[in-house]
């Protein structure tokens, strides 16, 4: 009973360092909204060090994920024929938590993230940056597929291995 | 910024949609910069929301704390 409250504890306190994180890797995109690719940025940084063993697991350079999002862009621009031009990517606040301390509002694939971490719960013991890779890897679209596959990743592989490192 | 020369197919709805997503991304890095660059010659947020064409409010709020340069004029 008392190993299931703790577990829930540190699910809730990571739940928190992952939000405050992936605001952090939003903002330093100047993005008002963290999405699913911030919310992977900021998995990658949790101390448990799972989701990193996920991607070194499918021969990932997990530190190149970053470089990949803003690759992912620049790809799409190309394909309709405009050469990315030289504009800064990056935000002047770099500050977590800036929000006030109001509503944790996050971009629709952000929010999806957090629903279906709230719909795994029960399968965390605790929670842990794997689980949060196999949510991102099992999403067919958006900036942060696009990004897993400018590095050349195969989602489903990586999900396998994120649940794998959960796992173990 | 070139010209756009090679449009997205119909049937590769995943490409042009990409397209768009990039297309708003750089959207917002231009208008920050442009933003930043107009309160650093001593714009206000007035002269830059009417140039926008959006309100004030609306300007400040979206952009106040992601632009460089920010006096909240």
């Amino acid at each position: 009973m008392f190993g299931g409250i703790r577990k829930r504890l540190e699910s809730m306190r990571t739940i928190r360092t992952l939000c405050q994180q992936a605001e952090l890797h939003a903002r330093r995109e100047a993005k008002q909204e963290p999405g699913a690719e911030h919310f992977l940025l900021a998995a990658l940084d949790l101390p448990d060090g799972t989701a990193r063993v996920a991607f070194a697991q499918v021969g990932a350079n997990a530190a190149s994920f970053g470089d990949a999002i803003a690759r992912q862009y620049d790809e799409a621009l190309r394909h309709i024929g405009i050469e990315p031009p030289t504009v800064s990517r990056r935000g002047p606040r770099q500050d977590a938590g800036g929000a006030g301390g109001g509503l944790y509002h996050a971009a629709a694939s952000g929010k999806q993230v957090m629903q279906a971490l709230a719909a795994s719960h029960k399968d965390h013991a605790p929670l842990l940056g794997a689980h949060v890779v196999a949510v991102v890897a099992d999403m067919e679209h958006g900036v942060a597929a696009r990004a897993l596959e400018a590095m050349g990743v195969d989602r489903g592989a990586l999900k396998r291995a994120a649940e794998d490192a959960a796992r173990a | 910024m070139d010209e756009l020369s090679v449009l997205p197919a119909p049937d590769e709805p995943d490409k042009a949609l990409a397209a768009v997503v990039a297309l708003r991304d750089l959207a917002d890095r231009l208008e920050r910069q442009a933003v930043a660059s107009a309160l650093r010659q001593g714009w206000s947020w007035a002269r830059i929301a009417q140039a926008l064409g959006v309100t004030k409010q609306a300007a400040h709020k979206r952009l106040s704390g992601t632009v460089a340069g920010d006096d909240h004029r």
